[in-house]
């Protein structure tokens, strides 16, 4: 990183406090109060700490999901989708196996017809794309409203509680088939440690693979790319599955490790909060772990606007948003200045 | 190597780098050191049997505002504390899927004991998981859960947990006087009832109202059953989600202008009295019977036929009271209406404010009542059968309490899902 | 209005585009600007209608100097440009896309706007149906409405680019005829073209443009022979290059016929021996490199089929093109053939057949600093493509051509290249032909053809020649080619 972009990364973050600032102000709070109340909110107590852990796991991984289609030049925006068709592919698995397997088999098998889904849903939004020439963004936004009226068609259909049709989902899975957490918490280590393994994945296919080379170049340059013979399609079409098995797999934490039964709106709006993340972080897998971090405890100490400052928790979303614009604006900005000669902002192996 | 400098030092950093950003932020905001104002401080404070201090948290699946079953929760548990020297309130509202993503009631829970609750209240059916859930994870905490069953030892649900307990009050009264209320104001006979989601409670309360209305209809308009049309549209939960649920504005819509003269609502949220009052302004013949808050009537008083609600401050204050003196026992609360007074704050769990919409047939209502406190009237008594035929109560049957809170279909006449 | 354009200057990097230019157009006439592509021709107008900024020089309208910056200055001063590919909004109708543009105050009179354009459409005899949606129409059509569209707002002097490709005879009859009338009703007309005869049916007087010079200027009528001189310069460059070909056929392409939006090639039978160079002249979009695409395996034919080697490859994939040995060189490289964002490293590793899963960095890098030695390219190995000159960008597309080679196919090879490096290129290419590669490529720059090639295959509107040895070729026979008086073509004589 040269020092002039630096600069404008540092300008633009400072630029986006200011921002942030003003509308906390203009909202009737005092800053520093909104800043203790999230803080304390995310790190209080273990148990609040454990959730932003929770939230880091399935951020982790649609972020890395992400990270294949933004290197292969594609905004799959129906990643919430992805998340929402893999835990209803594993919710089926469960119900299908939970008085036939043993409980660590269905967990197992769970977790893989998770990946399975979402591979499936992003699969899809690739064919929508390749073959029917949709936009992705569009193909992916169909999508996601396709697997909610799903998923709400099972709660309220076929999956319903016995004598019950309501938005609180299905019935809540035997406590054998929730994921084990660290003491009376909700975070995961399994869940931790399936997201940790997706970001190293991540980060070795991206880096050494000839796939991950090949996913670069396309994402580049689709046409010049195909002339140098790399089979384009494929490429595209494998980012979006990785994409969307690694957003299943998110999926089907949800349901095993989170809520322990399908519910509407399963993925909790964490795909578009990883969009977030996979945009800031750019195309360098290292700082997915500290963005999504930071992010997950935005998430979670946000609850605690409500509660000491009778906030509206949405301003997480509002700060969220606004670091993210400001950053890329930095980087347009600085693209644009960018004179030729400078020295390559790319690093090389 | 795109990333702000920030993370970058963070990142060489072991201990920044995890509050890299939320320090700098907080430097540059108001130099306020984010780790002055410590939480751990607050909570486990020792509670001792003084009413003193003792914080009670309530997890609202609605807003607090909504003009309905969330707002009577809230102004009830207010009107609670008010009478309890030394209580305070923490709550959060909209603890709902849609509302708050990412978000359990068992967590907010745990944010309200952390911030020193000792009794916590959920206010929906919806949230049973998360109460029970909350009690096994701080037995010191009493927990309510209005309109569950777990507590109810002679229940289905039976789940012995000591410090969990259940109140709710026998809305099928509020809900039989209602039904009645609808039936002597329908011209055209035909009844709507714009339901939730649907569920024991639920389904118990339509048909209730339905009861209700078919013997105001047959008794005091003296007419057949068969020309009373009683229709039930489940929106999918307690309030509008959009894309979600129905919409119950569009749901509203259709009855006024089905010729469903009478609308009765069994959601939280007020759009049946708001679709009723633009359909009266524009000229058609129309009523409602509004639910859960004693003001119900307020929102168009001129078409309003009454309001069967819920007065939740003398429950949860007598709760609220044992809890202070660690005497909380678990227990099931199934408050029926004071019948010397249905309408007294103070003994009456449920009542019903009649509405202006009633006219002339005030006198069959106020009779109805009576019949219903005296025990002259019992609405569900054979013969009744279910929506598919089956029989319910034999001739001369009575329901007993589990009949009714378990209520596994709508009954016969009814028109609507029961599943 | 009387238009004069004095020593208009304007580079494009290194490239003269325009070398002080003049012109002057008389109102009430029509005046041809000719020249091959690349002369010159449309910087000059894009300068005069404000899409481009000139370097230097003068615009003079009725004598008084104005600056023109953008299209609406432009539009302002009663300057129209008829675009080659129509300016306009595909998915809206003739009359939406014929009120796009004025100026107004808000609301939108469409009854008045109607009744214009339907008297506009009488005055020139133009039939076009004014709730058409824009996309439905043919070119034709799109710049009968677009000329309707620049009168409407007054415009007194019109340019048109090249508007006689694409459309038909009888539209071309029907446009010929809207601009004498136009003439002769007062506005001056610039009028684009590479086409004698079009220039000689319509203009008053001609400028013909060369390498961003003007070569000459003419009355017309005037004989063909001296166009074609100023087009093309009296001299062509000597051959240069060794003889490299060999008996043995390489590429055989048998009754071809390629389609596209564009243009239709028509294609009898060619044969291109081992060692071969074969050049493509001709204006561009003539049907060079829809040749040059189906040879590589990037364009389908419709009809006829293409040998390699002697192995059918007519309907084989583009990977099995790269398989046999052939190669591609786009003009645009950082387009077509480059990945921007991309090092040279990154491109070696790319064209390294992956046997592993993983990258082996170490040994790409040997690889790399190996073929940056070879090619001669100014550049690190971790260098992003994008940051290399065009020569050296060139260079490094020659690196990464598949081995063996077979069959090369290029586009202007040597565009934007200094003379250094184009020497360089040629050097390595005619090494490859000594091996036995053969290569077909596609040049706007004559000299460059002559010089290199064995034989040329000269291109007009979809039409080729047949392959002329470069030694049978004089100024005039190629220019008069070009020009579209193609003698005898390899079309076949029944097409299906």
């Amino acid at each position: 990183m040269t020092k002039r972009i630096f600069y404008y990364q540092l300008a633009s973050i400072a630029l986006a406090i200011v921002f942030i600032t003003a509308i906390i102000l203009v909202v009737g709070a005092s800053p520093p109060s909104v800043i203790t109340a999230m803080w304390s909110g995310a790190f209080g107590t273990v148990g609040q700490f454990a959730r932003v852990i929770a939230t880091l796991a399935p951020l982790l991984l649609c972020a890395s999901g992400l990270l294949f289609t933004f290197t292969a030049g594609l905004y799959n925006l129906g990643i919430e989708g992805q998340i929402a068709f893999g835990a209803i592919v594993s919710t089926l698995a469960i119900r299908l196996t939970q008085d036939s397997l043993p409980p660590a088999l269905v967990i197992v098998l769970a977790i893989l017809m998770g990946g399975v889904g979402g591979t499936l849903w992003g699969l899809l939004a690739g064919v929508l794309n390749v073959y029917g020439r949709i936009n992705e963004i569009f193909s992916g936004l169909g999508l996601n409203f396709v697997a909610d009226g799903l998923a709400l068609y099972l709660i309220f259909g076929p999956w319903k509680r016995e004598g019950v049709a309501s938005m609180s989902g299905t019935e809540q899975f035997p406590e054998s088939l929730w994921l084990p957490t660290f003491g009376n918490t909700d975070a995961s280590p399994i869940a931790l440690l399936i997201a940790i393994a997706a970001v190293a994945i991540t980060l070795i296919i991206l880096r050494g693979t000839y796939f991950g080379l090949r996913l670069r170049a396309v994402g580049q340059n689709l046409r010049a790319s195909y002339v140098l013979g790399i089979p384009s399609i494929r490429q595209l079409l494998s980012a979006f599955a990785i994409c969307g098995g690694f957003a299943g797999i998110a999926g089907a934490l949800q349901v095993l490790a989170v809520f322990h039964r399908l519910i509407p709106n399963i993925s909790s709006g964490l795909g578009y909060l990883a969009l977030l993340v996979a945009m800031l972080v750019g195309l360098n897998a290292w700082f997915i772990l500290p963005v999504a971090f930071f992010f997950s405890a935005l998430n979670i100490g946000s609850l605690q606007l409500p509660l000491d400052l009778d906030l509206e928790s949405s301003l997480a979303g509002v700060i969220q948003g606004t670091l993210v614009l400001f950053v890329l604006l930095a980087r347009g900005v600085s693209e644009s200045l960018r004179k030729p000669s400078t020295t390559p902002l790319h690093k090389g192996y | 190597m795109r990333l702000n400098g920030l993370t970058m030092t963070a990142m060489n950093n072991p201990t920044l780098k995890r509050w890299g950003w939320v320090t700098a932020l907080g430097l540059l905001l108001g130099s306020c050191s984010p780790s002055a104002k410590a939480p751990d401080s607050a909570p486990q404070s020792p509670a001792t049997g003084a009413a003193k201090d003792f914080t009670v948290g309530m997890v609202l699946v609605g807003p607090k505002q909504d003009g309905g079953w969330n707002q009577a929760q809230f102004e009830g548990i207010q009107a609670a504390l008010k009478t309890i020297p030394g209580t305070k309130l923490e709550y959060v509202d909209k603890v709902n899927v849609a509302d708050r993503p990412n978000v359990k009631g068992s967590q907010v829970a745990d944010d309200l004991i952390n911030k020193g609750a000792k009794f916590v209240i959920f206010n929906s059916d919806d949230f049973k998981d998360d109460a029970l859930a909350t009690a096994k994870k701080h037995p010191d905490v009493t927990v309510i859960h209005a309109s569950g069953d777990y507590a109810w030892k002679e229940g289905k649900n039976f789940k012995n947990q000591p410090n969990l307990g259940n109140i709710m009050g026998r809305m099928e009264y509020g809900k039989m006087i209602a039904g009645c209320a609808a039936a002597l104001g329908t011209e055209t006979g035909k009844i709507g009832y714009l339901g939730p989601l649907i569920n024991d409670e639920t389904r118990r309360y339509a048909s209730s109202a339905y009861v209700g209305a078919k013997y105001c209809w047959e008794n005091y308009r003296k007419k057949p059953a068969q020309d009373l049309t009683f229709k039930v549209t489940w929106i999918g939960f307690w309030f509008n989600i959009p894309g979600k649920t129905l919409d119950p504005t569009k749901v509203a819509d259709d009855y006024y202008n089905g010729g469903y003269d009478v609308v009765m609502s069994g959601i939280d949220t007020p759009e049946v009295a708001v679709q009723g009052k633009k359909a009266a302004e524009a000229g058609k013949k129309v009523k409602f019977v509004h639910y859960d808050l004693a003001t119900g009537c307020n929102l168009a008083p001129d078409i309003c036929l009454g309001v069967p609600y819920y007065n939740w401050s003398f429950p949860y204050a007598n709760s609220i009271k044992k809890a202070i003196d660690s005497k909380y026992v678990s227990e099931f609360t199934w408050l029926p209406p004071d019948w010397k007074n249905i309408n007294n704050p103070e003994t009456s769990m449920v009542g019903f404010n009649e509405g202006a919409a009633l006219g002339d047939n005030k006198k069959f209502l106020d009779e109805f009542i009576k019949g219903l406190g005296d025990g002259s009237i019992n609405p569900f008594k054979g013969p009744l059968n279910f929506q598919d035929g089956t029989p319910f109560l034999k001739e001369g049957e009575v329901a007993t309490d589990q009949q009714i809170w378990y209520l596994p279909q709508l009954l016969a006449g009814m028109e609507g899902s029961s599943k | 209005m009387k238009v004069e354009l004095k020593d208009i200057s304007k580079r494009f990097g290194n490239v003269h585009a325009n070398d002080r230019v003049s012109l002057t157009v008389e109102a009430g006439t029509i005046h041809g600007l000719l020249g091959e592509n690349g002369a010159g021709k449309s910087t000059l107008v894009k300068v005069l209608s404000g899409f481009i900024s000139r370097d230097s020089g003068a615009v003079l309208l009725d004598g008084k100097s104005v600056e023109i910056k953008t299209p609406a200055d432009a539009i302002a001063r009663k300057i129209g440009m008829l675009h080659q590919d129509p300016l306009d909004f595909p998915p809206l109708s003739v009359l939406d896309n014929f009120i796009v543009g004025k100026t107004g105050t808000g609301l939108i009179d469409r009854q008045r706007s109607l009744r214009q354009l339907q008297q506009l459409s009488t005055h020139f005899n133009f039939n076009l149906n004014h709730y058409e949606t824009v996309a439905n129409l043919t070119v034709g059509e799109r710049q009968q409405l677009e000329i309707l569209r620049l009168l409407s707002l007054g415009v007194s002097t019109l340019i048109l680019d090249e508007p006689t490709t694409g459309i038909s005879a009888s539209q071309k009859t029907a446009l010929f005829k809207a601009m004498k009338q136009l003439a002769s009703e007062g506005k001056s007309i610039i009028f684009v073209s590479h086409k004698l005869e079009d220039v000689e049916e319509l203009c008053d007087r001609v400028t013909v443009l060369r390498h961003g010079k003007v070569r000459g200027r003419a009355e017309i009528p005037c004989p063909d022979a001296v166009l074609i001189d100023l087009m093309f310069g009296r001299e062509l460059a000597p051959p240069l290059k060794p003889q490299t070909r060999q008996s043995e056929p390489a590429l055989q392409l048998e009754k071809i016929r390629v389609d596209t939006d564009r243009l239709t090639l028509r294609l009898g039978d060619l044969t291109a021996y081992k060692g071969e160079v074969i050049g493509l002249a001709g204006l561009e979009g003539s049907g060079q490199q829809q040749l040059l695409l189906m040879c590589a395996g990037l364009l389908r034919a419709s009809t006829g089929q293409i040998r390699v080697n002697g192995v059918e490859m007519t309907h084989e994939s583009y990977s099995k093109y790269l398989d046999r040995g052939i190669g591609y060189l786009p003009a645009d490289r950082l387009k077509d053939g480059l990945v921007s964002g991309l090092s040279i490293q990154d491109h070696v590793a790319l064209r390294t057949p992956s046997r592993s899963l993983f990258v082996d960095w170490k040994e790409t890098l040997k690889q790399t600093v190996q073929a940056i030695a070879t090619f001669n390219i100014r550049g690190k190995p971790n260098t992003l493509v994008e940051r290399l000159s065009g020569g050296n960008q060139q260079r490094t597309q020659l690196a990464l051509l598949p081995v063996p080679l077979n069959l090369l196919l290029m586009e202007h090879p040597t565009r934007g290249l200094d003379i250094e490096s184009v020497l360089w290129v040629w050097q390595q290419l005619i090494a490859r032909c000594q091996t036995g590669t053969t290569i077909l490529f596609m040049s706007s720059d004559l000299d460059e053809i002559m010089r290199y090639s064995d034989r040329v295959i000269v291109f007009s509107g979809g039409q080729a020649s047949h392959p002329i040895a470069v030694s049978d070729l004089t100024a005039d026979r190629l220019g008069q080619m070009i020009g579209g008086r193609l003698s005898d073509t390899l079309e076949p004589s029944v097409i299906s």
